[in-house]
């Protein structure tokens, strides 16, 4: 895993290790694509959390598709957008 | 970006993608944060997630990065050519890509951002979209993206408010001026208050 990637002990994707380039310039390389590090704040609004708010979400009939839909019936379904207003947990959903 | 039981939707998809050929990446807009936010870098942000994912850095990504060192200080990348990369290494896995907030991107870059996701769903047929924000944003979504978007709305549960009313009583600082009838009196009204809304 990448020099950038150090403090993250449980990355998002399941990396191994790069063998082809140096250590040295995949971190560069990471660090060109993208100087932002969104996991920082996925952390932050991971400690905030209450466990289990917004579970209903994974029930619905329209998440369910959205996740389940493969091939064919795709464009229909490829997006899901969750509207609502400010405080009502947005973020906590993700 | 951690899969730590601390988000929902996001861990439902580590899950899986701890399973297999699945990928996984997510952007946290910030209005605070927006002159950081450009589509160069949130997109770019996208691709590097990706690419962490893999085993090693696609080979294509690496000659991009040796052919612009070349230039004076090492010339920036552009939206261009973060989507040229972008279409040539999605196409073979189930991709998620989540982004929350997108009313917090100021709407020229929203402008754009959208529309590369477009091109990326378009042209990759196993990827998925989730996204959040207000609901001022939904036209816009769904006008960019061809109209290929559900739409939920996200309320407050009665279950949701009392969960988070017990965590902060829980982890009240100063429990010995809480009294029994206060906490009982919270309780009560407060998720009153949420249904009647």
């Amino acid at each position: 895993m990448s020099q950038a990637f150090s403090n993250n002990n449980n990355s998002f994707n399941i990396a191994t290790t790069f063998n082809c380039t140096a250590p040295d310039d995949e971190a560069k390389i990471l660090a060109w694509l993208s100087p932002l590090e969104p996991w920082v704040r996925h952390r932050d609004i991971g400690v905030d959390r209450v466990d289990g708010i917004g579970a209903w979400l994974l029930e619905t009939e329209e998440f369910r598709r959205w996740h389940n839909a493969s091939g064919e019936d795709e464009s229909n379904h490829a997006t899901l957008f969750c509207g609502g207003n400010p405080g009502v947990g947005k973020s906590y959903i993700m | 970006m951690g899969c730590n039981n601390s988000s929902l939707v996001i861990d439902k998809l580590c899950d899986e993608a701890g399973e297999g050929d699945t990928a996984a990446m997510c952007f946290y807009f910030d209005f605070a944060a927006r002159s950081q936010q450009s589509p160069v870098n949130v997109l770019g942000s996208l691709l590097r997630q990706f690419v962490i994912g893999l085993r090693k850095i696609p080979e294509m990504i690496v000659q991009d990065f040796q052919k612009q060192r070349k230039g004076i200080g090492g010339r920036g990348l552009q939206v261009s050519g973060i989507m040229k990369m972008f279409q040539a290494i999605t196409t073979t896995r189930r991709t998620f890509i989540c982004v929350d907030a997108l009313d917090e991107c100021v709407p020229e870059d929203r402008m754009i951002i959208l529309e590369s996701l477009r091109q990326i769903l378009h042209g990759s047929p196993n990827t998925r979209l989730f996204m959040t924000g207000r609901p001022q944003v939904r036209s816009e979504v769904e006008k960019r993206l061809d109209g290929a978007a559900t739409f939920i709305s996200i309320q407050p549960t009665e279950d949701g408010v009392i969960r988070y009313l017990q965590d902060k009583l829980r982890k009240d600082t100063t429990p010995e001026i809480m009294s029994s009838t206060l906490e009982a009196e919270i309780m009560k009204t407060i998720p009153e208050m949420n249904s009647e809304t």
